[in-house]
Parts: C-alpha cells; structure tokens; sequence
C-alpha cells in the first residue's frame, strides 16, 4: 500500500459524520460511504496517471473562506503565466468571482459551482479533464470550496496538495482541523504581515503543523505584499 | 435568437447521418453558444455546474442535480431531481422526470418525457413520451 493511500484508508476510519445513521441504515451508510470514497480515489487515481502521461503538474489548493487562496493563486499566475501553460480550476458553492480575478493574470480559468456541497471531488474533476485538450496545459491548479474540513474527504488526483491557512484565523486553526493537514504536502501561512498587529502566535502553527505531519513544508507569505511568493513557487518545484 | 438550422438538418436526415456527423453538430452548436457559465437566472435548489453552462429563461432544476461541462439549456425547460447532463443540447420546452443522466445529447424542443432513470450518451431524443420503452430515441454508435 502506497504512503497515500494509507492516509486514505486512515481518512475513512477517522470520518465520525456516519454517526448520525442509527439502527439499519448505520451498517449501509458506512458501507456506501466507503464505497463513494474508494471511488472516488479509484477516479483520483486515473486523472493523476492521465495528467502524467500529458507531463502535467498539478495542485490541489484548499483552505478556509478567506485565506488568501485566490491572492496566492492571482501571485502564482503572475509570476509563471509566461512560462507554464496553466489551467486554474475554482471551486465554489455560487459565483465565478475568483475564476474572474485570477484570469485578470492572463491563465485560462474553469469554475465549478457545487451549489450545496462543501468540497470538490474527483468526479467533477475528471467530468473537466476528459472534455478538454490536455495538449493545452503543463501546469494545473485547483482551488478547493473554502473550508477546512469537507475537502479532506475526496482527493482530486493532484501530484500535491497546498493549505493555506492565514494568521487572522488564529493560532489554533492548525491544531483544529488535523486531519485536512496530515493530508497535505505544503502549508501555507498567509498575512503574516497581519501578525505584530493581531499578535498570533506563529510559533504554534509551525510546531502543530510539524506535530500533525512532519513531512509538511511550510512556507510563510503576504500575498497582499507578494512576500514569500518566490518560496512557494520553488517548494512547488515550479 | 439561438440559431438551430443545423440541428433541425441533423434531424431530417437522422437515419443517414453517422455518430461523427452528429458529433459536429453537436460539438459546433455548444462551442458557438456555450462559452462561459451564464446561469444567472433559474428556478431550483442550488443544483452543481461545471462551467461552461448556458441556461435560458425560465429554467426548473430540481434537487441534486449536477449540469455540465458544455451544456445548453432553453428557455422554459425543466431537469429532474438527480439529473445529470455533460456535453449536451436541451432545446426550448423540454422537461423530464429524474434521474436523467445524458451525456452527449441533443433533447428536440417541445420533448416531454413523463418517466424517471433514463441513461444515455450520443443520442437524440425527441417527443412525448409516458416510459422509458416508448421513447422516440435515435442513438449513434
């Protein structure tokens, strides 16, 4: 079994919402919930093996509503718009207001609106890369629904995932949501120009993030300030 | 005015044309009329889009519902409860049942199909229809 897919396997076990299934149902929820898991890492899998075989690089972006998930992208697209052909994919319940901004940066953009879902999944995304020319691209980004939790559930296929969290969200928001980070290859820590105003402790978020995966890279940035814009793009190997 | 004389050609001669044939008219109509989301104005529960999706006026879309990539949808049209539909042309005054999962398609206009769970891809379907047995289907392999 593959590093990954043990974490998959250990995300399954650790889901607690199939609590609210009582008597019968509870058996057929669970087994259900895991057969829409494992399918969903089934389709993962191939969209992972096809953009390969296009040599194509790809992100997973997640994070909470307002982390600067779209400034980090609009930065990226800046920086490597001239010399990647890039794909950016945004997820939202409504709206096209983050395809819109990050397209301002010369990147091609597909939005997804998932109406009353909390997360992308690799359904909708294998539903985009089968209908389109993968020809066109060499570097694909995701950005995720704004949460930090649903999106730990369904992986997308990507080569790595990247959280972004921002320091006005508070010391404890890494210790809080474990799971999304163990999950994760790259954590993001944005508006760290905000820190000597709100007083965040940063020291803690890098130790929690260290303590919950000690393989993940951290990389602090303003994206209001293109700081640390530089250290992202070479973590990502780009 | 949304322009469908190549549509109503590929009908006329349905039993001559083949599955590359219809696959340009299709492909041509959504790449000329379907670039973006335009999905401002709808009835229904928040279904799912994956862009690009057209939807026209007076559009009924039931719950859980999931429409697109390249998906066209005419005015006064109305898409079951758990529908699906990628790639396809739904004209003016179509409504169907639910469960509808249609993926390269082009539904005529005035189609009503009174039936639930109907799965399909590279096919036109066409008029009123009570069942699934009794639907004017033309399907390219």
């Amino acid at each position: 079994m593959t590093e990954r897919k043990e974490k998959n396997s250990e995300r399954v076990i650790e889901l607690e919402s199939r609590r609210l299934a009582r008597g019968k149902n509870r058996e057929l929820i669970i087994k259900t919930h895991i057969e829409i898991q494992r399918n969903n890492e089934i389709i993962a899998d191939n969209i992972n093996k096809l953009l390969h075989e296009y040599n194509i690089k790809s992100f997973d972006i997640v994070g909470a509503i307002g982390a600067g998930k779209t400034a980090i992208l609009e930065n990226i697209s800046h920086r490597l718009a001239q010399k990647y052909k890039m794909l950016v994919i945004c997820g939202d319940i409504t709206t096209r207001i983050d395809a819109d901004r990050i397209e301002k940066e010369n990147v091609d953009t597909i939005q997804i609106n998932t109406g009353r879902e909390c997360a992308l999944n690799a359904y909708y995304i294998e539903k985009i890369i089968k209908n389109i020319d993968l020809n066109k691209y060499n570097l694909i980004f995701i950005e995720n629904v704004g949460n930090l939790i649903c999106p730990a559930e369904f992986l997308l296929g990507m080569d790595k995932r990247v959280i972004v969290v921002s320091v006005t969200e508070g010391e404890w928001v890494i210790e809080k949501h474990p799971l999304l980070f163990k999950t994760s290859d790259i954590v993001i820590i944005n508006k760290i120009d905000l820190v000597e105003r709100l007083g965040t402790n940063v020291d803690k978020m890098l130790n929690d993030a260290k303590k919950i995966n000690p393989n993940i890279e951290i990389i602090l940035t303003s994206a209001k300030n293109k700081e640390g814009i530089g250290n992202l793009i070479s973590a990502m190997q780009l | 005015m949304i322009d469908i004389t190549e549509i109503e050609k590929l009908l006329k001669n349905k039993e001559k044309v083949n599955k590359i044939e219809f696959n340009i008219v299709l492909k041509n109509f959504l790449r000329k009329n379907v670039q973006k989301n335009n999905i401002n104005d709808y009835i229904g529960d928040f279904p799912s889009f994956i862009e690009p999706v057209f939807l026209g006026k007076n559009i009924k879309i039931g719950n859980d519902v999931l429409l697109g990539p390249n998906v066209y949808i005419g005015d006064n049209s109305e898409i079951g409860d758990y529908s699906e539909i990628s790639n396809s042309i739904i004209l003016d005054n179509v409504k169907f049942g639910r469960l509808f999962k249609l993926n390269n398609c082009i539904v005529i206009g005035n189609s009503q199909f009174n039936f639930n769970n109907c799965s399909v891809e590279y096919c036109i379907l066409m008029d009123n229809a009570n069942s699934r047995e009794n639907l004017n289907i033309k399907c390219f392999k």
